[in-house]
């Protein structure tokens, strides 16, 4: 396996081609070349710093770096600055901060809790931002609404799609003979699972999430899609759905995959999810993009042998439903000095084609891109993973779009604002937990996670607003 | 020249002026969340929307009152705050009669018995978390090593063991205290009182449970009054090592009300659940001292 991925060797290496390119960006985005047009070179006189969350990856430094040239040029005494967020804590930090009425001046945040804040009146409606960036820019598959629209207005400004795939370490797979994993429905996953689990000495088949945390929520979700489950009806009032056959079916899914899971998987999230896998403890996962530049660093023959695919399809419905985090910008409305400014200088970054592309190689291929011109940059492939690992990113970037889905977005049936709420309070890892660690039945599990949904739904009635 | 009464006055003056920033202090930062703590237990209020605050009565009681888990997070938390504190006297009586014991270099160890205590507990309890990693944590390798254990031990993946890891936690970060009071108390018992029980004919044992023992039951009421007190309320311990789970199998009432507050922005259900566990200490106590009639011991 080493001499394997010794022979992969590519012309540059990623820190190197990161390196470079910083600097071919600071040269290219410091105005050559690209003409402002007059909207965006409004000056503003106003000084301090624009506080921006985003979440842990150095995507968001990028987006920060652009929005910083932007205030070099129009608001010299305007300094951005990014604070991250642990995926785990962003809830918690973004509502204690609300409630005392301190956010940031700018958020990078998920679409289930944007919508959540854009159904609360917390956020600055952004339809003239969505104007200068170009309306009819984004790629194919994706609508504008996706990342936070309400009520016909627009809230949310892209940052990048992100879906998690089936992450398959195909050495493994064709050394025991598993077959095609683009072909793989729910049972041959499974299969695949537990063949690995008895053939390889300390490799658990699959690892996912089963922790009471916002990435067994992602997980089990993509699950209850793929099912035909949803939580919510958005098409009747957002009655509770959730106590279903298919949320049966998902759940004793997860059931029969445990015992081909690392034992620790009942406390992991994120973090664990990618250890094991980069670690080279687990052959499948469902993941983002992000192991592939941890294990291009740390472990280069997993690297080399790693290969994401749509998730395996359900047998019935045949459904190969994602995650998706539509990522997105978004403005808080009160105790907000610098909106304007944040509106500019979002608007700045988003129509340089430069920065974009910056922004999705910093963490490939983990940020995909959004809009049509960035897509097909030709400066985009000149990334060193496009050499060996096309098909992966091309599945991250475009052919997961038909399988997009979320919480906030079931099925991409309609807008929940109740979604953020409901991972608040890991309402999904917590139905998880109650088979995988109490021992419940399914049935009662998924009896208990409505009830608990439906008291959300009764408790904020007033984020539905015209709806019910 | 002033007389004894303007003397008095002044006195008097000078010991209010000396209060008056603590009385200031304990209004801001103690009375005053009290209060609001228990204002709030009466109204429904989210923090998001503060103008849409309102009045509520007993509904948040109620609430906490039909919710399952808030009797198992109590459950827990008895169970938590009982296992802790009896290992933490043991252990900690057993320490201060080590170190008691007139050995060279036992200051040493005194000093370095407060490392546990003095260390942050968010610093503790992210490196516990490393260590009792099951599949790459130094504890299990150890023990693997020692030829202990042949499987690895899934200490905080468990609902058994992560209640467990985190009593295990809170008493090596607790017991110094306990041991610390003690110690202070061992070297007041006057030597005399061990020297006639000797004449007497009493072994070790004996002097133990009918002198050492009732000398220390004063300064152990203490301690473990207040070692119930703040162990009952931890919320830090749990929730950095834990965050209350797997599942919910390590709630107590402080992970509870922090669940209510800020994931499901009920302030008023999580000010709820305070005003209850202040009743509950403050009425566990009172019991306490009773029965081991320390107030009336410190009167008369």
């Amino acid at each position: 396996m080493q001499k394997k991925s010794e022979g992969i060797k590519p012309a540059i290496t990623r820190r190197q081609f990161l390196s470079d390119i910083a600097v071919l960006g600071a040269g290219a985005a410091t105005g050559a070349g690209f003409t402002l047009p007059a909207w965006a070179q409004t000056k503003s006189t106003k000084t301090g710093t624009v506080r921006v969350w985003g979440e842990p990856g150095p995507y968001g430094g990028v987006a920060v770096d652009a929005m910083n040239e932007w205030a070099k040029q129009f608001a010299p005494d305007l300094t951005f600055k990014l604070e991250t967020l642990s995926w785990d804590g962003v809830y918690v930090k973004l509502m204690t901060d609300l409630a005392a009425k301190n956010p940031a001046h700018c958020i990078s945040v998920e679409s289930p809790i944007a919508y959540q804040l854009m159904a609360e009146q917390l956020l600055e409606p952004l339809d003239d931002v969505v104007q200068k960036v170009g309306k009819n820019r984004l790629v194919d598959g994706v609508k504008w609404e996706y990342w936070g629209a309400w009520q016909g207005k627009q809230y949310v400004l892209p940052a990048h799609h992100q879906p998690h795939l089936l992450v398959v370490r195909m050495d493994v797979v064709k050394e025991l003979g598993l077959g095609d994993p683009d072909k793989w429905d729910w049972n041959d996953l499974r299969n695949a699972a537990k063949t690995i689990s008895e053939k390889k000495k300390d490799m658990a088949g699959i690892s996912l999430a089963l922790g009471r945390n916002l990435c067994t929520d992602y997980h089990f979700a993509a699950l209850l899609h793929s099912a035909g489950g949803s939580m919510f009806d958005p098409a009747n009032k957002f009655q509770v759905v959730f106590d279903s056959p298919e949320t049966v079916e998902a759940l004793e899914y997860v059931k029969s995959l445990q015992p081909y899971m690392p034992k620790g998987a009942v406390s992991y999230s994120f973090l664990e999810v990618v250890d094991s896998i980069v670690t080279g403890r687990a052959a499948i996962s469902f993941y983002w993009g992000r192991p592939y530049g941890r294990a291009a660093e740390e472990n280069k023959p997993v690297f080399a042998n790693l290969e994401s695919f749509n998730h395996a399809r359900h047998p019935k419905t045949g459904r190969r439903s994602n995650w998706n985090d539509f990522q997105g910008w978004c403005i808080p409305r009160s105790n907000n000095a610098y909106i304007e400014e944040v509106k500019a200088a979002l608007a700045y970054y988003q129509t340089s084609p430069e920065w974009l592309v910056r922004y999705c190689h910093s963490l490939m291929p983990n940020v995909s891109p959004v809009y049509k011109d960035v897509l097909n940059d030709p400066r985009m492939q000149t990334h060193p993973f496009f050499q060996t690992k096309k098909d992966t990113i091309m599945n991250y970037y475009v052919n997961s779009l038909p399988h997009s889905s979320s919480t906030g977005n079931e099925l991409l049936k309609g807008i929940s604002p109740l979604a953020g709420i409901v991972h608040g309070r890991s309402i999904l890892a917590q139905t998880v937990q109650k088979v995988v660690v109490d021992g419940w039945k399914s049935a009662d599990a998924a009896k208990w996670g409505a009830k608990e949904l439906e008291q959300i739904r009764k408790d904020n009635l007033r984020l539905l607003g015209g709806v019910v | 020249m002033f007389d004894s009464t303007d003397w008095k006055v002044a006195d008097r003056r000078i010991g209010i002026l000396f209060i008056i920033p603590f009385a200031l202090a304990a209004l801001v930062f103690m009375v005053y969340p009290v209060a609001e703590a228990v204002r709030l237990a009466f109204y429904e209020h989210n923090p998001l929307r503060p103008e849409a605050s309102h009045f509520v009565g007993l509904e948040n009681f109620r609430t906490i009152y039909d919710d399952p888990l808030f009797w198992k997070s109590f459950q827990q938390a008895t169970i938590w705050t009982a296992c802790s504190i009896v290992l933490q006297t043991v252990i900690g009586v057993a320490l201060a009669l080590l170190l008691h014991l007139p050995l060279r270099g036992i200051s040493l160890f005194r000093g370095l018995l407060l490392f546990p205590y003095i260390v942050p507990t968010v610093v503790i309890a992210l490196v516990l978390q490393w260590m009792l990693n099951a599949e790459i944590g130094v504890v299990n390798w150890s023990l693997k090593s020692a030829g202990l254990i042949d499987e690895n031990i899934y200490w905080l993946a468990t609902p058994n063991m992560a209640m467990i890891s985190t009593i295990m936690l809170n008493v090596w970060k607790y017991t110094p205290f306990v041991t610390i009071c003690v110690l202070a108390r061992l070297q007041t018992i006057p030597l005399e009182l061990y020297d006639a029980a000797k004449v007497d004919g009493a072994g070790t044992l004996r002097r133990f449970i009918d002198i050492t023992l009732p000398q220390l039951a004063e300064v152990l009421t203490v301690v473990v009054i207040f070692r119930t007190i703040w162990t009952f309320n931890k919320f830090e311990e749990i929730y950095l090592l834990t965050k209350g789970g797997p599942g919910t199998s390590t709630f107590n009432l402080a992970i509870y009300s922090f669940e209510q507050s800020v994931a499901s922005l009920k302030m008023g259900v999580g000010a709820a659940t305070g005003v209850v566990m202040m009743f509950l200490l403050f009425t566990g106590s009172l019991i306490y001292m009773r029965v081991f009639k320390f107030a009336e011991e410190e009167t008369a």
